[in-house]
């Protein structure tokens, strides 16, 4: 930590996988009512387990872009925060907002629309907890007068993130066109702007992790949200397929949306390359870990089980099954959940005190629990979600008769997830066992290596 | 390539494509009001909307295929099901399923019989939105057999004592056919109740129902009792408050007119097989 205020990312961070623990138990008791009777139907049904699980979801993974973007704006544009008092402030009314949610879910309290549940009252808090976010950053940056590139397109990425999410405060009388239009929202999120914010980080990290030459990082982190650009946005057609629009929007989404995977391939090269030019030298390499680790299981999850139904002829059978929560968690957990551990992991060390920048065997376990438990809960999606397609779309089995078949796919379900959970409170526990630092360290980080190749 | 060239390629494909996207999404809202007949969604399938969103049915079920997992699609619900029975099955979920028997259950989601009504005039216009002819072939709720198939014969459950003629093989096909629905509600396995009682043995049971004193309608042949059954399924109710309501059949009305009389000659005739 070069600068004091930079402290202010330990508490979102703090936040983030406080909430993302929750997240997960909400995961476990809707595995566990696939598997039914559910003793909590009147208490916890199935359908509040699921707005708490994909609501926590977001909330944590967007307070680690908040946290990660003050520390990195703090860095990139080398000074202090305008007002570190309006960053606890922004984070005091997101956590508020987040549990106001949660609550209100339990209540009855909705919207009702997929993954943007949040109340009416509660989405104009989102706005204005972003606006304050964007003040205080637009502050910072103009009270250092500078920037770089790097901070530029995660700056862009976050505010375009905000403007996106406008379209869920209109109301909609047709529901295809509230349809299409929750689609500019969650697809041009997480196929569009939320990797500007991704590629950044990454670049970030690989600049200091790696040595990487920062001009040649910065032009190819252009070229990779140029091509998430070009495929992603009409590939927002892939949603529209089958929910009442004109058929152009068919062979539109299918060519588009399959030639997203070349930006991911992309972005996995450059990670890769970035660090095999160094061979890996950092001292932090659980850093090292989540960054490669994100590059590539989002070519992994968003990339190949993107890919697997992304294409009309496919997707007619497969839309709205198991298929879909396969590709989710393996595309989510990739993309957005290891960028912000790896953010977190490369970080914590300047955070608190008395923390070896050198990885530990726990935070090893946490890293390999997790990605081995992920890779294991797609397995069970998928397995589950290959025979609900045969079974219930292409042979015509009652839905409910299907799921009875697939049941051992559910207790696979069960099984990987508890060993990610596992995975995921290793990393909690490992946070959390040393205390945040108050001051800035004497230690410089700043945009130059810290360890030249081979040295350490 | 230099940097500001890939500055240029970002910044114009950007543009181009952002063009290109916003142009079409123009044309579609040209389009929507035909493709999802708007002029059909009055105050009552807008107030449906309401009822679906403020009680979060999307986060069980899908409907246009997007929503959550743990329960069925709901897209074309309306033309497997009558309105009657979805007004049944929403007043009381549990009376219709066994939490035993399928280990899931829809809670009773409390609502008014106004909120039922127009929530299923809502899925009702939902289901005549063009999609693509999206689900290529229609998702069940219920229903253990595999349609189409000789799965059932195999078994052995609808022997009959001589080979079926060529029209109870046709009206088998019918029966089990996704698209006519009949397997969807009923199946021919003894004891097996789905949204209908099970039809096992209903060729021999017709016999004894059309000269039973409870017999409520106008046949007098077990024939003609089966073709009642399809035509006029209020015309003689047969399972309790399970299957009716209100003097109702659950059974859809529509098959009078939306099958020609040679489907229904060989739904009868296969019927008759089931002894
Ligand atoms: C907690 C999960 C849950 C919620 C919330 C939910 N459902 Fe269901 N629904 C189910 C399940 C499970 C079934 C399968 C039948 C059963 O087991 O009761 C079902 C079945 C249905 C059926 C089909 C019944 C049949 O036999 O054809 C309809 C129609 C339906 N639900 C409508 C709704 C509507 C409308 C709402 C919102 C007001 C809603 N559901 C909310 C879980 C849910
Ligand atoms: C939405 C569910 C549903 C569908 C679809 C449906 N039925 Fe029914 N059916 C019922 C119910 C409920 C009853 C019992 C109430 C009554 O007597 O009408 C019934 C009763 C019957 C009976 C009388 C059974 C007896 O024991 O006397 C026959 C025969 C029958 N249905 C045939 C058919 C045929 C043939 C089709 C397809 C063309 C069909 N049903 C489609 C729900 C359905
Ligand atoms: C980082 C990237 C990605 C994330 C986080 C992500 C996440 C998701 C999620 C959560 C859904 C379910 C959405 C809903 O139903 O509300 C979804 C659906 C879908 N995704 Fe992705 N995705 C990513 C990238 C991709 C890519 C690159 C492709 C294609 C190559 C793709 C193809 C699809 C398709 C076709 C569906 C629709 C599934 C259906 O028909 O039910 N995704 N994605
Ligand atoms: C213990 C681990 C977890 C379990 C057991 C679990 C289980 C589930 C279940 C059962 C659903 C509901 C699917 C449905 O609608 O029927 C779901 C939805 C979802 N989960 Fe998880 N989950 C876990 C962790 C995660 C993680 C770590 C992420 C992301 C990083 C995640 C992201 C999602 C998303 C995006 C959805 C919505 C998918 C969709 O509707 O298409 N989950 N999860
Ligand atoms: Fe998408």
């Amino acid at each position: 930590m070069r600068f004091r205020t930079q402290r202010v990312a330990y508490w979102y961070f703090a936040v983030a996988l406080s909430l993302f623990g929750l997240q997960l138990v909400m995961g476990l008791l809707m595995a566990a009512k696939y598997l039914g009777p559910d003793p909590l139907i009147d208490l916890l049904p199935f359908d509040v387990a699921k707005a708490m699980h994909t609501n926590l979801l977001i909330v944590w993974v967007l307070a680690g872009f908040m946290g990660g973007t003050y520390y990195v704006v703090a860095e990139e544009s080398r000074t202090e925060l305008y007002s570190e008092r309006l960053a606890y402030i922004q984070l005091v009314a997101w956590t508020l907002m987040g549990a106001t949610a949660i609550v209100g879910y339990m209540l009855g309290w909705t919207a009702g629309i997929k993954m943007l549940e949040q109340p009416y009252p509660l989405k104009l808090v989102i706005v204005a907890v972003m606006l304050l976010f964007f003040f205080n950053i637009f502050m910072t940056i103009r009270q250092a007068g500078r920037w770089t590139l790097t901070e530029g397109v995660l700056i862009a990425g976050l505010v375009l993130a905000a403007l996106l999410y406008l379209p869920a405060l209109l109301p909609y009388d047709n529901y295809t066109v509230e349809t299409f239009y929750r689609w500019w929202t969650i697809h041009l999120w997480v196929e569009g702007v939320w990797e500007m914010i991704q590629g950044s980080m990454l670049a970030f990290l690989l600049v200091r992790l790696s040595g990487a030459d920062r001009e040649v990082m910065e032009k190819w982190l252009y070229v990779i949200v140029g091509l998430v650009f070009m495929a992603g946005i009409l590939g927002t057609a892939h949603h529209y397929y089958w929910t009442g629009v004109p058929g152009y929007w068919l062979p539109i989404g299918g060519f588009f949306s399959a030639l997203e995977p070349v930006a991911l391939v992309g972005m996995a090269i450059y990670a890769y390359a970035a660090i095999r030019r160094s061979g890996a030298a950092h001292p932090n390499t659980l850093a090292v870990h989540w960054t490669i680790g994100s590059a590539v299981f989002t070519l992994f999850g968003a990339g190949l089980l993107g890919l697997a139904h992304t294409w009309p002829a496919i997707n007619k059978w497969t839309h709205g099954t198991l298929i879909t929560a396969m590709h989710g968690h393996a595309a989510f957990y990739g993309a957005y959940a290891m960028i912000v551990l790896a953010m977190i992991s490369y970080t914590r060390p300047y955070l608190t005190s008395n923390r070896p920048e050198r990885g530990q065997s726990l935070g090893y376990w946490a890293f390999w629990l997790q990605v081995a438990g992920m890779f294991g809960m797609t397995l069970s999606f998928a397995t589950a979600g290959i025979g609900q397609v045969y079974l219930e779309r292409v042979m015509g089995l009652g839905y409910l008769d299907t799921q009875l078949k697939i049941q051992i796919h559910f207790v696979m379900l069960v099984a990987t997830g508890s060993l990610f959970a596992v995975g995921v409170i290793l990393y909690i526990v490992d946070f959390f066992r040393f205390a945040p630092l108050r001051v800035a360290a004497p230690h410089d980080e700043g945009a130059a290596p810290r360890h030249a190749p081979g040295t350490v | 390539m230099t940097k500001r060239q890939s500055r240029l390629f970002f910044l114009v494909s950007t543009a181009c494509f952002s063009l290109v996207f916003l142009a079409l999404t123009l044309h579609s809202h040209t389009r929507f009001g035909e493709l999802t007949n708007a002029d059909k969604m009055d105050a009552q399938v807008i107030a449906g909307k309401d009822v679906w969103h403020s009680n979060n049915c999307i986060n069980c079920h899908t409907l246009l295929g997007e929503g959550a997992y743990y329960a069925p699609d709901l897209t074309k619900i309306t033309q497997q099901r009558g309105e009657a029975y979805l007004a049944a099955f929403l007043s009381n979920p549990s009376k219709f399923y066994s939490e035993q028997r399928h280990r899931r259950i829809m809670p009773n989601p409390e609502l008014s019989e106004t909120e039922i009504d127009d929530v299923i005039a809502f899925l009702d216009w939902v289901s005549q939105i063009d999609n693509q002819g999206w689900p290529p072939r229609p998702i069940l709720v219920s229903g253990a057999t595999f349609p189409g198939t000789n799965t059932q014969k195999a078994s052995g459950v609808a022997s009959s004592e001589q080979a079926p003629p060529a029209a109870a093989a046709a009206g088998e096909q019918l029966f089990s056919d996704a698209a006519t629905g009949c397997s969807g509600c009923h199946s021919i396995a003894p004891g097996v109740d789905l949204a209908g009682p099970s039809l096992a043995g209903v060729g021999e049971r017709a016999r004894r129902t059309v000269t039973d004193d409870g017999y409520t309608g106008s046949a007098d042949t077990a024939a003609g009792y089966l073709r009642e059954s399809i035509v006029a399924p209020s015309a003689h109710l047969v399972g309790g408050d399970r299957f009716s309501a209100n003097g109702t059949s659950f059974m859809p009305t529509n098959y009078g007119t939306d099958l020609d009389a040679d489907q229904i000659d060989a739904l009868v005739d296969y019927l008759s097989t089931l002894k």
